[in-house]
């Protein structure tokens, strides 16, 4: 029986950087196939490309050869406006820094893609509902009672799980996550990746970028990018 | 809606937009203030100096005046007597004023008015000094001079004076005019100094040989203090004496002797303009016609030349169109001039040629328009001092884009675009706008509501202090009203100069690229 075809599809993506006035090829025609409702985890070594890949799969960055199709669809091919679109609702990034707004409480964080959707007028309409929505998301988190902390009051695991909430508000298909462990101990580390495993369970499409080879055990599959291209683990 | 959120989320939580608020602030209440001011100072201006004329004059811009006055007068009355009110003759002429009490002498432009019909079509009358307080005592008419005198211990004025006060202080409503007039220097004694009527040892009595009478300017007989208070030396009814040089029809002096005119001192008159009341005196107009000899004149071939007079003032109906009365005016002059036919010499009719129908506002162009170009060029400075704050907020700004080049990423990471994200930080630098404008406004309006207050504090601190010398602007009080037309339009200029300054920030706020913008730290 063949696979099925792939949710996300990168094909024979380059990506080069400039660093002063040399070229550092970072992708040489790197593929990867994400199925819908798998847990990929991509490894390598420092300055592989793990994070350029998971950029360039969340379209946060261009490749400058190869496709990434989502859901058959070419994202690069389509407008600026279609890419915003598909960062807005079909994917959700957490990274390892958290990136969380420092002037907005817990709550607004989670709920910032939700307003960057909607116009002035269709959010007066919707946001009571929206907010019970975000108040039963950090209630799924265990942070109900962090809802009017800024980030500055929060622990690192705390941060993280606003970003996973944040990065899950809108329900997208696939979660991209740029080492979300990499800057919390053992402990808290292990508490974010039983998060993600559970969100897994439940469905979601995840891929992941980590160092760790004992996070990478917990997922589906395991691929590793050296040299610029993508190796099966 | 995250445009709007995040506006005024950074509106009231980052500092740095205080100091953009604070800088439209004080452009704002700055540019309110100076064209509070200086638009006020304008319209008072205009209103005076259109007080001082009526709709339109009929001026030949000649010393000898223009014949045929009365006839078009009577002319223009059967034409147009569905747009013309009244109508008030008056002469211009040179002389010099002297008080032969003091020997005080001065150069002054002398105008004869008709005192039953010039107030009609002008505000003189409010112009008047004794006329306020004594209605009905002013006259260009022969008179002797009033003197004050003691009856029961109290000292008084003659009975018809003190009627006329009594009526006035009856009429008045405001109570601050009655301590005013109460607060007046009335020092009666016959002794140097500030008085307004002398002291007689018979009583209240009219007394000395009668004189027309002649209204002065305010400022050529009597001193303006710097608190706007005004000292008057010569009591009422002083002797004056004008000398003058009658002209002939052709303009040549007539006679080799100037014409000497003995009057009495019946009012004082401030218009508010320092360019008139400093020069001006109003004697009657038949008076003055006569003995300017513009009056009819035997001719050697047995009549009368025509009387001349320089101006004649016509007051409109209510809601009559000034310049299409103008027009229509200009052709009834031309028809009057052929209804004419042989009867001018050839001197009267260079004269008539001369006369031209002009506006209020045409006759004070120069003087208006000096004032205008002032307030234009005021404005124009403060504009350019504007412009520093939109640079200001510029750099504002800009130094907000690169405090936010994380946040802007983490944005575009869930969806922001680049268009949104410049609307973001245009619609926050409008915001600054909005609340600086607000506050500006707020500002500029006390301060203008209370600038003679402020002033008044001031001058207490220290006399040194004072701005506003009214004894140079010839208004008591700095013009003190906000128009609502002003404060919104520097407002909403305010608002655009804040966006127009945020563009260039907000551009590149759009251009951010998200992974570089994730990797700021």
């Amino acid at each position: 029986m063949s696979k099925p075809a792939a949710l996300l599809q990168a094909w024979s993506v380059h990506k080069t950087y400039l660093l002063g006035r040399v070229e550092v090829p970072v992708l040489r025609g790197a593929s990867l196939g994400v199925q819908r409702g798998e847990f990929v985890v991509i490894q390598g070594a420092s300055g592989s490309g793990k994070s350029t890949l998971l950029h360039i799969l969340g379209a946060l960055d261009l490749p400058e050869k190869g496709t990434v199709t989502f859901d058959g669809r070419n994202l690069f091919a389509g407008s600026p406006a279609a890419r915003e679109r598909y960062r807005n609702r079909d994917v959700g990034f957490v990274f390892q820094f958290y990136h969380l707004l420092p002037e907005l409480n817990v709550l607004e964080n989670v709920l910032v893609p939700r307003l960057t959707g909607q116009s002035f007028w269709s959010w007066q309409v919707a946001r009571g509902g929206v907010r019970r929505e975000t108040e039963a998301m950090l209630e799924r988190i265990g942070l109900a009672d962090r809802a009017k902390h800024r980030p500055a009051e929060l622990s690192g695991g705390e941060r993280q799980r606003v970003a996973i909430a944040r990065a899950l508000i809108n329900r997208p298909t696939v979660l991209l996550a740029d080492e979300p462990t990499g800057n919390l101990d053992a402990v808290i580390g292990g508490e974010i990746l039983d998060l993600l495993v559970e969100l897994n369970r439940a469905g979601q499409t995840i891929v992941m970028v980590t160092h760790d080879a004992g996070v990478a055990a917990r997922a589906h599959r395991r691929v590793v990018l050296k040299g610029g291209v993508i190796q099966e683990g | 809606m995250y445009k709007w959120f995040f506006a005024w989320r950074y509106l009231h939580t980052r500092l740095i937009a205080l100091f953009g608020i604070i800088s439209v602030t004080l452009c704002v209440a700055m540019v309110l203030i100076v064209l509070s001011v200086m638009g006020g100072f304008l319209d008072t201006l205009r209103e005076r100096a259109r007080g001082l004329l009526a709709d339109l004059v009929l001026d030949a811009g000649l010393l000898q005046g223009w014949p045929y006055y009365e006839e078009f007068d009577a002319y223009l009355q059967g034409q147009a007597s569905d747009i013309v009110g009244t109508t008030s003759p008056v002469i211009h002429n040179y002389g010099i004023l002297r008080v032969p009490s003091s020997n005080y002498t001065k150069p002054v432009q002398v105008a004869g008015i008709k005192l039953d019909s010039y107030p009609k079509v002008n505000d003189f009358r409010r112009s008047l000094h004794y006329e306020k307080y004594y209605p009905g005592s002013t006259t260009l008419a022969p008179q002797r001079q009033p003197f004050a005198g003691f009856h029961d211990d109290k000292l008084v004025l003659p009975e018809a004076l003190q009627e006329a006060n009594a009526r006035w202080r009856a009429d008045e409503k405001d109570s601050k005019a009655i301590k005013e007039f109460d607060a007046l220097p009335y020092a009666l004694a016959p002794s140097p100094g500030p008085r307004v009527y002398e002291a007689h040892p018979d009583g209240p009595v009219y007394d000395g040989d009668e004189w027309p009478g002649i209204i002065v300017g305010n400022d050529v007989i009597n001193r303006r203090e710097s608190d706007g208070s005004t000292l008057r030396f010569f009591p009422r009814g002083s002797l004056m004496v004008l000398t003058l040089v009658p002209i002939t029809p052709a303009g040549n002096p007539l006679g080799e002797q100037p014409v000497k005119l003995f009057t009495r001192q019946a009012d004082d008159s401030r218009t508010g303009v320092y360019e008139i009341d400093s020069r001006c005196v109003y004697v009657d107009f038949d008076m003055l016609q006569h003995a300017l000899a513009m009056d009819a004149q035997p001719h050697a071939d047995g009549g009368f030349t025509a009387p001349r007079t320089t101006q004649l003032l016509i007051a409109l109906k209510p809601g009559t169109d000034l310049h299409a009365a103008q027009a229509r005016i200009r052709g009834v002059w031309e028809q009057f001039l052929l209804s004419l036919g042989e009867r001018p010499t050839a001197d009267e009719m260079q004269a008539l040629r001369w006369v031209d129908i002009q506006t209020w506002e045409d006759m004070q162009r120069p003087f208006i328009a000096a004032v205008e170009k002032e307030k234009v060029l005021v404005t124009f400075l403060f504009a350019i001092i504007s412009v520093v704050t939109i640079v200001l907020i510029g750099c504002i700004f800009y130094m907000i884009v690169k405090n936010k080049t994380r946040d802007i990423g983490i944005l575009k990471a869930i969806g922001a675009s680049n268009r949104g994200v410049a609307t973001l930080f245009l619609v926050y630098a409008g915001a600054v706008g909005v609340v600086g404008s607000i506050l500006g406004i707020a500002i500029g309006a006390v301060f203008v509501w209370y600038i003679n207050d402020i002033q008044a504090l001031l001058i207490h601190l220290n006399p040194k202090l004072r701005v506003w010398d009214p004894s140079v602007y010839s208004f008591d009080t700095i013009p003190h009203i906000v128009k609502i037309v002003d404060a919104v339009g520097i407002a909403v200029v305010a608002v655009a100069a804040s966006i127009v300054g945020a563009l260039i920030p907000a551009r590149l706020a759009g251009k951010v690229w998200p992974v570089e913008a994730l990797r700021y730290e």
